[in-house]
């Protein structure tokens, strides 16, 4: 005789939230969090136009961009480990940006972004679809401003 | 209790606090970054003679003043220092670090005590730690699916 099937996800309930500000970071996608504009550039930019972006546009991160696709994360941090006040301003971003940066997929939680902040320490979150093409950044503040509606 | 009441509930001072680094008004530019450097932190705090905060140099400023080449990184801090910095009492609610950081768009805290004295430094890192916390299964998920956290497997 054939036993039965039973699924075991049968019995399995999603967790509920109570918490407006848990179940927005559990329920909802990180792209519910600003991820855009974005501004990239490209790895062969000079380290000082990527410095004088970013001052004029007052960002901290910049997204390095290779045919489409994500090579790097040039953000506030590198430049001040790796740059520090040495006149490197001639070489390439690419020899400077933080390569591999770690990211969160379009259709995760959005609190995957902020525990990528958490725990890998990195304060810029790249957003990849599933064909590996870049959909935006989450920054510190805009994960703040997502965070204050939630609460308010 | 929700993360919400949470914020609402717990004190400043529960936050991890990290050390600030902390430096005179005097001390050069180049000194200060090499001091932020050696601690990764992105800030320093001036303090005066009593150790009482008077202002805050951040990585920002750092990129201001290397997208300009004239820049004299000699210079005293106190000539690239920004006076008006975002601070918690140290028994404030835990929600008031949010308010501080988006009312002054800065993504650090100084905790000070009753007397304005310095306790210590919180932020966006501070209060992403607390967060985190309390989703643990999106931590775990993110070690396995991102970059190798763990030295030694887990469990057996």
């Amino acid at each position: 005789m054939i036993e039965e099937f039973q699924d075991p996800l049968e019995n399995y309930d999603p967790k509920e939230y109570t918490d407006p500000v848990e179940r927005a970071l559990a329920e909802e996608p990180v792209t519910a969090i600003h991820h855009k504009p974005i501004t990239t550039i490209s790895p062969e930019t000079p380290v000082r136009d990527a410095l004088k972006t970013m001052a004029a546009l007052d960002i901290s991160c910049l997204m390095v961009e290779q045919k489409g696709r994500l090579a790097g994360v040039f953000s506030e941090r590198d430049a001040l480990m790796k740059i520090g006040t040495e006149p490197f301003g001639d070489r390439p971003v690419s020899e400077f940006m933080t390569s591999n940066p770690i990211y969160v997929h379009e259709t995760s939680a959005s609190a995957s972004a902020l525990c990528v902040m958490a725990v890998s320490g990195y304060r810029h979150v790249p957003i990849i679809d599933l064909d590996g093409n870049i959909q935006g950044i989450v920054s510190p503040q805009r994960v703040t401003e997502f965070l204050t509606a939630k609460l308010n | 209790m929700g993360l919400q009441e949470n914020m609402r509930a717990e004190q400043v001072r529960t936050l991890s606090l990290r050390e600030p680094v902390t430096v005179s008004p005097d001390e050069p530019l180049n000194q200060v970054v090499d001091a932020m450097k050696s601690h990764r932190l992105g800030c320093a705090i001036i303090v005066d003679a009593d150790g009482k905060p008077i202002g805050i140099f951040t990585e920002s400023q750092l990129i201001k003043l290397l997208a300009d080449e004239s820049t004299d990184f000699s210079a005293p801090v106190s000539s690239a220092m920004e006076s008006n910095w975002p601070s918690a009492r140290d028994d404030a609610p835990i929600v008031e670090v949010l308010n501080q950081m988006t009312s002054r768009n800065l993504r650090f805290v100084i905790v000070v005590d009753a007397e304005g004295n310095l306790v210590g430094l919180t932020g966006q890192r501070g209060l992403l730690e607390y967060i985190a916390d309390h989703f643990p299964e999106q931590v775990m998920v993110q070690r396995i699916g991102g970059t190798p956290h763990l030295n030694t497997r887990e469990g057996a």
